[in-house]
């Protein structure tokens, strides 16, 4: 007889459910879900942007400490979906370790040799039982030496990818529905259409219009690799841009 | 390992003798994408499937046939992650005993000691066992080798094997096709056809990916457009 569940502990630790499933790894996808936020990146020909909600659940909050756009170094950006508490630890690890890459082999670390050291972290938590799996969803940006324009995603699996577009957090599969269709044909947007794209997708996807104080913008630029924050003042312009276009 | 609140191991036998972890690992194995392996008389050929979760995807930031030594290369069925973690873990092993002996590492050695590792997870405190099988492929003076080693860190040599969701079916093909003087290029046709046997939607040379050593004793992966070349052979 063959112990079913393997005593109950595969929906509390990481280990093995008798279908070859982790279900300690499928709950943390639902927390990032259930924080309540989607966020959305689009690579451009040029450039990266990345867009997400900004909800600042009471109003004597500081609004200026709430966000979930980080700089990891001057070049590299991550946006982090889902548990803001998660979602700080690796971003300080993130930083750490970008700085010791500098410091010790004399180049900035590429975009993707980060994506690829958060989501090899990120499987420790799912073969270690000390340690559950991070709620964050992980989209690194920058410019790649080589390469150009570079967005990974990095989920709490373990996975990463690089993405043309891609979504994450509670619309998420609404978003990628919507940057499928926008992306199929393989265009190469500039500037202004990969923001234009990115924005418009979550407006889409939320079904609502929105101010500049409520979403945050970051972006990467082929002729300026420094990864900025947009200011509300350029938000705005992007969305007068937008409607004024439909 | 010996993760400090965790010193008792997570795999444990049941009343009946099993290791029910590592049968679980094997069930993720078997829902993942098929990979299979074919060694020819001069050379050995590995293939497998790459489906990708959306189009927005970018094709070209994903390989996931690995080389571990210039003449050795690995292929998985699974998690994806976890093999990451094994091919470090072989290629610095590959590394550290071509420091010591000055040689490259030989294939049988290679898989001995992954699996080896692969083993420990089994056992150690704390931890699962890795939810990939592998198949690798090299040549060195020993002639062409193909290995596939299991979660539980159990390895067979192969004339030909087969992985993940379309096991049965792809296996039963090859065991009709495969023919001990077999050269690479039947062997890449024969793969080809295989991976074609339980393959949903167009296969091309952007949704798999192939992975040949021959005599010249040098693994690499083949570009999308020399795939396309192959499947246009083959129609």
């Amino acid at each position: 007889m063959s112990r079913g569940s393997g005593g109950g502990y595969d929906r509390h630790i990481t280990i093995f459910s008798p279908e070859g499933r982790l279900f300690q790894v499928e709950y943390a996808f639902k927390a990032v879900k259930a924080a309540g936020i989607t966020s959305i990146g689009v690579r451009g020909k040029d450039s990266v942007c990345v867009v997400t909600q900004k909800k600042v659940p009471d109003k004597l909050l500081d609004q200026t400490s709430v966000t979930h756009l980080f700089p990891i170094t001057k070049f590299l950006g991550l946006l982090a979906t889902g548990m803001t508490a998660d979602a700080r630890t690796l971003v300080q690890q993130a930083r750490n370790e970008a700085a010791e890459f500098r410091f010790r082999y004399g180049y900035e670390m590429p975009v993707d040799v980060l994506a690829k050291w958060i989501a090899d972290k990120s499987q420790v938590y799912t073969q270690h039982a000390y340690m559950r799996p991070l709620g964050v969803v992980a989209m690194v940006l920058g410019i790649d030496e080589e390469n150009g324009p570079q967005l990974y995603k990095c989920d709490p699996a373990g996975h990463f990818y690089g993405h043309k577009a891609t979504s994450a957090g509670s619309k998420e599969q609404e978003a990628i529905n919507f940057l499928e269709k926008k992306m199929k044909n393989d265009p190469s947007f500039s500037y202004e259409e990969t923001v234009q794209t990115a924005i418009s997708a979550l407006q889409s996807v939320l079904q609502e219009d929105f101010k500049a104080t409520e979403i945050e913008v970051g972006v990467v630029r082929a002729d300026n690799p420094i990864f900025r924050v947009l200011s509300t003042e350029e938000i705005d312009e992007h969305l007068t841009a937008i409607s004024e276009r439909d | 390992m010996g993760d400090s609140q965790y010193s008792f191991s997570l795999t444990t036998f049941s009343p009946s003798g099993k290791l029910v972890q590592i049968e679980h690992a094997l069930t993720a194995v078997g829902s993942g994408q098929t990979s299979l392996g074919i060694k020819a008389a001069n050379g050995v050929v590995i293939a497998t499937e790459k489906k990708l979760p959306s189009i927005l995807v970018d094709e070209t930031s994903v390989q996931k046939i690995q080389c571990l030594t210039p003449n050795i290369g690995v292929v998985y069925s699974g998690m994806g992650p976890d093999f990451r973690v094994l091919v470090r873990k072989s290629r610095k092993l590959a590394e550290q005993y071509h420091r010591l002996y000055k040689e490259p590492i030989p294939v049988t050695q290679l898989v001995r000691e992954t699996a080896a590792v692969m083993q420990e997870f089994t056992q150690s405190g704390g931890v699962r066992p890795f939810g990939v099988s592998l198949l690798v492929a090299g040549f060195d003076d020993s002639g062409p080798q193909l290995y596939q080693v299991d979660p539980s860190g159990s390895y067979f040599s192969w004339k030909a094997s087969a992985m993940g969701k379309n096991v049965s079916n792809a296996k039963t093909f090859l065991e009709k096709r495969y023919t001990d003087d077999m050269e690479l290029d039947d062997a890449v046709h024969t793969a080809i056809l295989t991976l074609k046997e339980g393959f949903e939607g167009q296969i091309s040379g952007k949704n798999i990916e192939i992975g040949i050593i021959g005599t010249d004793k040098k693994f690499r992966v083949l570009t999308p457009a020399e795939i396309d070349d192959y499947l246009a052979e083959v129609e």
